[in-house]
């Protein structure tokens, strides 16, 4: 199908591309890099951001934005270890903190999908009062000392090799795919994004949609915070601050438009694979963080650049071709130079 | 529709104002311009051999072959630049024939970039890390993981506060003569009367900043220092620009301060820049941890009349030293252990005070500058 191979010779071809191209220069240069340990240790080390990228495919496909992730993610973390520190148990203290993280998530979709306020405004603030409510509850203090089971879940191989972090994101990630390109709730989110007046008028309850994702990212987001709270074993107030920039990176360079309705988690993957073999072969040269930031910055630079630079020479390009073919729909064919 | 639209495009002005800010934020730290300062006074006063248990005092065989990394805070301070200078020397000295990398994360990526290096230091074969750590415990774990698969982990400037991962901490100075050396210094400033002061420190997760400022507590409990009135503590990050404002912000807050004592030399430097250019010297002196090269015209001026420091040069070197005869197993790192730090001399491996189970090397002394001899 000549949609397909667009599509193969579109993004998704040119992360490909660009992955190929990492992972050889990776091979090459860092003799480490191939190891099980290493690519696992890959994953490892941004695994909760890469959970939380994939359910912010679903806002921002869908239209809107969520800043207050890894507030939320703080939060989650903090609140697990107040919770244990006061003496709750473990996996109470869990289930209190996934609660609470939907909550949070609720509460930005309450005001998004049934007051109508921007997702930018409402997550914004999010982000600063969840965060909030995060270093009240810790203070200057860091938390440590978990149960034994909790740290190893999030420190050693569950499965074979893998952690379970690394075995919850693999189900994520079908979970995620099955739903938002083969479900009916992922053509309606599709839909939305493009248009939500239309889908609106056409009878879909945006509403709902635009709540149940954004509890989803919440609840995402703190199932994360409390996988980062094992992983690193101790926590305090500005545990994943940050972060909500490196996860939409992820989303954008997947080629997820930042206006919705376009993008698919297959270049999501694409580009997650991306940014994690380029910080791993990086690292493994040992090259310094100013340099890692930079190189990000620039691969993110281009990956807003080279789609609306293609764009505008296909654009030019078809106007050169469609007077001599015959050109069916073209209305506005007086521009010619 | 329309809304939508704007909101997005509001959106993204946001957001490419917030990646803006992550990204220029590394820049606006201190230059590196500052030359170390080790014309100061000299450690001829070699630290006591503490009395020696029985065994000798191992001299590391020179010319092994070990990759090490020194892994600081973050970079672009030029204390860490400093220590990689004397590591440098040791490692030239010492004629490693493996590589001594010195990389670092970024201020913003710290603890993450920190956690990083470590884990990625064992895939990588090398040999050691010498770690100024920035993560608190959060890095515990990776460092643990490290050591098991075969990485020697030496904390130096910051340790590991529960000491889990870590071989030996290298300490700059007793955290409790830190503690004071800052009342000292707070006390011949304000005079006998005494009066109001407040803490800006780095973050309210680095260890060595908390170590010296509860030393620094518990030694103005004494009758001495009844007079000083710690009244505040902030945290300026270690970036200038925080610092800055931070300083600013504790002189409208208090109208009595006297003092702002900054165990940070980010934070002295841009404390005594900011009471400087808001002309408050006068009112409102300055203190704490500095870089003689960063402080000197502050010191001339009265504006910051006292602060501390020990030469970070010599922390890399000792440090390397130390790590050097750890991961090629010349040195166990155990309690009483002695060995040779090249011109340095002889130190001991000892039980360290401030943390139950951590091990240390101390360096010290401490020089005070003033007028005097800030440009010696």
């Amino acid at each position: 199908m000549p949609a397909n191979l667009r599509r193969l010779i579109g993004w998704e071809g040119l992360l490909l591309c660009v992955l190929a191209f990492v992972v050889v220069m990776n091979t090459n240069l860092a003799p480490a890099y191939l190891s099980l340990a290493n690519q696992i240790n890959l994953f490892q080390l941004s695994i909760e951001k890469i959970i939380v990228a994939l359910v912010m495919t679903f806002v921002i496909i869908n239209g809107e934005i969520d800043l207050s992730v890894a507030s939320v993610m703080g939060l989650a973390a903090c609140l697990v270890a107040v919770l244990f520190e006061s003496g709750t148990p473990m996996a109470l203290a869990i289930l209190a903190a996934l609660l609470v993280g939907a909550l949070c998530g609720a509460f930005n979709g309450f005001w998004v999908a049934y007051v109508g306020l921007p997702s930018l405004a409402v997550t914004l603030a999010g982000m600063i009062g969840f965060r909030g409510v995060a270093r009240i509850l810790i203070e200057d203090r860091s938390i440590g000392g978990f149960p034994e089971w909790f740290t190893a879940l999030g420190q050693q191989p569950l499965i074979g090799p893998f952690p379970l972090s690394l075995i919850l994101f693999a189900l994520l990630f079908v979970l995620a795919f099955v739903i938002l390109q083969f479900s009916g709730v992922g053509r309606l989110i599709y839909v939305v994004g493009n248009n939500a007046a239309v889908a609106r008028y056409s009878g879909i309850d945006t509403r709902r949609l635009k709540l149940g994702i954004f509890i989803a990212s919440g609840l995402i987001a703190s199932l994360a915070g409390i996988l980062l709270a094992a992983r690193l074993g101790a926590v305090r107030g500005n545990t994943a601050e940050g972060f909500e920039l490196d996860i939409i990176t992820m989303v954008l360079l997947g080629g997820v438009s930042i206006f919705g309705g376009t993008g698919n988690l297959a270049g999501v993957g694409l580009a997650i694979l991306v940014i994690l073999n380029l910080r791993n072969g990086m690292s493994l040269l040992n090259v310094t963080g100013n340099v890692q930031t930079g190189v990000i910055g620039m691969l993110l630079i281009l990956s807003v650049l080279i789609p609306n630079l293609a764009q505008m020479a296909n654009e030019r390009l078809q106007r050169r071709i469609a007077p001599r073919k015959e050109a069916p729909i073209e209305t506005e064919s007086s521009v010619s130079s | 529709m329309m809304a939508t639209k704007r909101h997005v495009s509001v959106s993204i002005g946001l957001i490419i104002a917030l990646l803006l800010a992550a990204c220029g934020a590394p820049q606006t730290q201190t230059p590196t311009a500052a030359p170390a300062p080790t014309s100061a006074p000299a450690p001829t006063s070699a630290p006591e051999p503490t009395r020696a248990p029985d065994g000798a005092v191992v001299t590391a065989t020179p010319g092994l072959n070990i990759d090490m990394i020194l892994l600081p805070k973050f970079l672009g301070i030029a204390v860490f630049d400093q220590a990689n200078e004397g590591a440098q020397e040791a490692h030239a000295e010492l004629r490693n024939q493996g590589k001594l990398i010195f990389t670092g994360p970024t201020a913003e990526n710290s603890v993450a970039g920190q956690i990083e290096t470590l884990t990625n230091a064992a895939t990588q074969g090398v040999k050691a890390v010498m770690l100024s750590n920035n993560a608190g415990d959060q890095i515990a774990a990776a460092a643990q993981a490290a050591q098991q698969a075969g990485v020697t982990v030496v904390t130096w400037d910051s340790p590991i506060p529960s000491a889990q991962g870590e071989t030996v901490f290298v300490a700059q100075v007793d955290f409790n003569e830190t503690g004071r050396v800052m009342a000292d210094m707070a006390l011949s400033i304000l005079g006998p009367q005494g009066g109001e002061f407040a803490i800006l420190s780095a973050s309210p997760d680095a260890a060595n900043q908390n170590a010296w400022i509860a030393a620094m507590k518990e030694v103005l409990k004494e009758p001495k220092y009844a007079n000083l009135k710690l009244v505040d503590t902030v945290y300026g990050n270690d970036q200038s620009e925080e610092s800055y404002k931070q300083a600013l912000a504790l002189v409208d807050k208090h109208p009595n301060l006297k003092l702002i004592m900054a165990p940070t030399t980010v934070g002295i430097a841009a404390a005594a820049k900011a009471m400087t250019d808001e002309g408050l010297c006068d009112r409102v002196k300055v203190s704490g941890l500095g870089l003689p090269a960063e402080m000197a015209s502050y010191t001339l001026s009265g504006c910051a009349p006292q602060f501390a420091l020990w030469s970070f040069k010599d922390l890399g070197y000792l440090t390397y030293y130390l790590t050097y005869g750890l991961a090629t197993g010349q040195l166990k790192g155990v309690e009483g252990e002695r060995f040779n730090a090249g011109r340095m001399g002889t130190y001991t491996i000892e039980k360290d005070p401030t943390r139950p189970k951590g091990l240390r090397v101390l360096m010290g002394p401490f020089t005070v500058y003033t007028a005097e001899n800030v440009n010696k």
